[in-house]
């Protein structure tokens, strides 16, 4: 029993033979239907925040430097690919790429960062009231965001008023540590 | 069934009993006063009630109480019966029920830890889950402890073994030891080299995943965090998670998404057996089958990759139904993969079934008695390997698996080869029914949009059959989009637990193959570490003195 069983796996292993692949030597590029690295597009993206709110790993930053100006961050080094970014924006600003490569000794060179000019209503802001049930108040970003973009550490607040001291206040923000 | 039990319970606990509800076609909620608790535990368990864990949540912004969940699976008629109880936040006690159910004990431990609870008469009320310089008086699971709390680590804390037996040495493994990938640690009691008990501590990568559901995301961003709990179960976490939302929420999915879940689980359920029978191989020394069997398992990896996107962690699964559909090109290919799989795993399956090294590596190991496996409440292929017919594909059928015809696999060896059996026999059963998925997918649209809000405090419970047992969540939903409270049992969680029953008088070159043979996520590294308690002088054992162990156990039989 012993030997005949031997002799089915030395079959086993020959047929087969070697299968290992000669990355990186040879380029295995993953199929189109990959979900690798999301890029984002800048002339789509209206910063609505969606995808910072809806992102199970919290690596897209948002912090409203004043009125005008919203900073989108994505920290492509906490990402895992699972592309819910993509599906929420109502703008199909994301698009999944193919890329995994994304090893690098900068942390920047994985990291996209927008600045997006943004309009602000210059009249009574009653359209706003009447929509509390679309899919954008859906995504609870309301109001004014800041995120610390520096040390990437996230305060889920917005207050409805641009206020200069919460801004001031994310500068000395630190993730909780020992 | 709801009649029945609620006259038993009438009849012999009066009026501690508060309420009897049923919220659906299978589960039933039994409110109890806590005094009557473990008389309430006692006839569900008579009634046929097999143990699956308990649930603690803390109700004290509502009504000042703790609550404690008891939840029972009845296999044969299709029913989960949840015993509920609260206590007051100031007086937290109430009756443990371990004495009575060994299984139970973690559960009851984790609350201890978690909760602040108090369970009187609980044989061994010592902390399991948090770290042991965790300052006491803080119980992170409570609403009012911050996600994000780090208090100040200590020095001069360490956890207290259980005595040992007279007359043994111990052994410690771990807290990184060559057949788990997670770190925990067994203190190994031994004389000479016969396993005679074991104490175990782990819970050293607890990521408070829990308390991040429900205290930072929203309910769709869950699966995916869901997913991540198991390098290898991901779907079915995400699938189960999912399930207990849109049962709480009455949300009904598409069809098409259920076989499409259905599909998911089978091929992890292939993926998980395979990658588990190479890594049993390599633990006897045996690393051929290590080779080949990941060999055959890569070409699904590539499948996964081409129709989810991505080599594991899929992300297809949201509630209301699945991201990505299946085209019928897709469906072809996955037909294809699974075939070629099949052929070869039935090539690997003939060659080592009657290799007498083998055999004298796994046969007779890691033995315990069909009566022990069902009084720790074993599941999974570890249970149907000890003649325990329990399967939650059959017993509570889930997304498609009504539809669905397959056989469950049980042995009665009670060993670890039956476990090997079982294992690659349910490869085959998945393969067929992946088949079957793709011959009856029906047509229909894959996700349904969420529109109203999901009710709040509406409790439910799943289980889902994990290629290792069944993981089972239960989900309270919350106010603010957000689940409220969501307990993850994984199967390892209880299989775990019966551990030292199974090294009991084994070998102890046999322990990487037992404590694999439960599959709890191996690892390959590192080394084990003996103690001579006599003089206190410690030596290392490196990998390869303790493979060489390992091999040396082979040749002697
Ligand atoms: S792919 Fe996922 S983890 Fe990465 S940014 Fe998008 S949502 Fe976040
Ligand atoms: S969801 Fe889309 S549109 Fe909104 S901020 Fe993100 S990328 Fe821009």
């Amino acid at each position: 029993m012993w030997l005949t069983s031997k002799i089915k796996q030395i079959l086993m292993v020959m047929k087969p033979g070697i299968v290992t692949l000669d990355y990186p030597g040879q380029p295995a590029p993953a199929p189109a239907a990959f979900r690798g690295q999301p890029v984002w597009d800048h002339h789509k993206c209206l910063g609505c925040g969606g995808c910072a709110n809806h992102c199970p790993a919290r690596c897209i930053l948002t912090r409203d430097v004043c009125q005008e100006l919203r900073v989108m961050l994505y920290d492509g080094s906490r990402c895992t690919y699972c592309g819910r970014c993509a599906d929420v924006c109502p703008e199909d600003a994301i698009t999944m790429s193919n890329n995994f490569q994304t090893a690098c000794d900068d942390k920047n060179d994985i990291t996209t960062r927008m600045e997006l000019f943004m309009l602000t209503c210059q009249r009574c802001g009653r359209c706003y009231e009447m929509e509390k049930t679309n899919v954008i108040d859906r995504m609870e970003l309301r109001g004014f965001r800041y995120d610390n973009l520096e040390s990437r550490a996230l305060i889920r607040q917005t207050t409805d008023t641009f206020s200069p001291e919460a801004l001031a206040a994310t500068e000395h923000h630190q993730r909780p540590s020992r | 069934m709801r009649k029945e039990l609620e006259a038993q319970l009438a009849a012999q606990l009066r009026d501690e009993v508060v309420c009897v509800e049923k919220t659906d076609q299978r589960t039933i909620f039994i409110d109890v006063k806590r005094e009557a608790i473990r008389r309430a535990v006692r006839i569900v368990t008579e009634a046929g009630g097999r143990y699956m864990c308990g649930v603690g949540y803390d109700n004290i912004a509502r009504d000042g109480t703790l609550g404690m969940v008891h939840t029972f699976s009845m296999d044969h008629n299709d029913h989960f019966i949840c015993v509920r109880t609260k206590a007051p936040a100031i007086d937290p006690v109430m009756e443990s029920i371990t004495p009575d159910l060994p299984s139970a004990g973690w559960s009851e431990r984790e609350f201890m830890d978690m909760l602040g609870m108090q369970f009187t008469n609980h044989p061994k009320p010592k902390r399991l889950v948090l770290s042991d310089d965790w300052p006491a008086g803080i119980y992170p699971l409570r609403k009012e402890v911050p996600y994000d709390l780090v208090p100040p680590g200590a020095e001069d804390v360490a956890y207290q073994l259980d005595e040992a037996p007279p007359g043994t040495k111990i052994v410690p493994i771990g807290p990184f030891h060559p057949s788990l990938h997670e770190p925990e640690h067994f203190a190994v009691y031994v004389d000479g080299e016969t396993i005679k008990g074991c104490d175990y501590r782990g819970f050293m990568t607890h990521r408070g995943i829990e308390k991040l559901c429900q205290t930072q995301v929203s309910y769709n961003e869950v699966p995916f965090i869901a997913e991540r709990i198991c390098g290898i179960c991901g779907s079915v976490h995400a699938t189960a998670f999912s399930q207990a939302v849109e049962s709480a929420g009455g949300i009904k999915i598409p069809r098409r998404a259920e076989y499409i879940r259905t599909l998911m689980l089978e091929i992890e359920r292939i993926h998980s057996h395979l990658l588990w029978l190479g890594v049993a191989g390599h633990l006897i020394g045996f690393d051929t089958v290590f080779m080949q069997a990941w060999r055959v398992r890569e070409q699904l990896m590539w499948l996964c990759e081409r129709l989810t996107g991505n080599r594991k962690t899929y992300g297809m699964v949201l509630i209301g139904g699945v991201r990505r559909d299946i085209t019928p090109e897709i469906a072809e290919d996955i037909r294809r993969v699974v075939t070629n799989i099949e052929k070869e795993l039935r090539v690997i399956h003939r060659a080592i079934e009657k290799d007498s090294s083998i055999h004298k590596r796994t046969k007779g190991v890691g033995t315990i008695t069909k009566e022990d496996a069902i009084a720790w409440g074993l599941i999974g292929p570890v249970a149907r390997a000890r003649g325990v017919d329990i399967d939650a594909r059959r017993d509570h059928p889930y997304a498609a698996y009504n539809d669905m015809k397959f056989d469950v696999p049980v042995l009665t060896d009670c060993d670890v080869w039956s476990t090997l059996v079982v294992r690659v026999l349910e490869t085959y059963e998945a393969i067929r029914i992946i088949h079957q998925v793709l011959d009856k997918l029906p047509a229909g649209p894959i996700f349904v949009e969420l529109k109203d809000k999901i009710p709040a405090l509406r409790h439910a419970i799943t289980t889902v059959e994990a290629p290792r047992g069944e993981s089972t969540h239960y989900v309270i939903t919350g106010e603010d989009n957000r689940p409220d409270r969501w307990r993850v049992r994984a199967p390892t969680y209880t299989n775990l637990q019966a551990v030292p029953l199974m090294l009991l008088n084994e070998q102890f070159g046999d322990f990487p193959i037992i404590m694999g043979s439960i599959d709890p996520c191996f690892s390959c590294t590192d080394r084990v570490a003996v103690i001579d308690m006599a003089s206190g002088k410690a030596r290392s054992m490196t990998k390869r003195e303790l493979d060489f162990m390992s091999r040396e156990q082979l040749q002697r039989g």
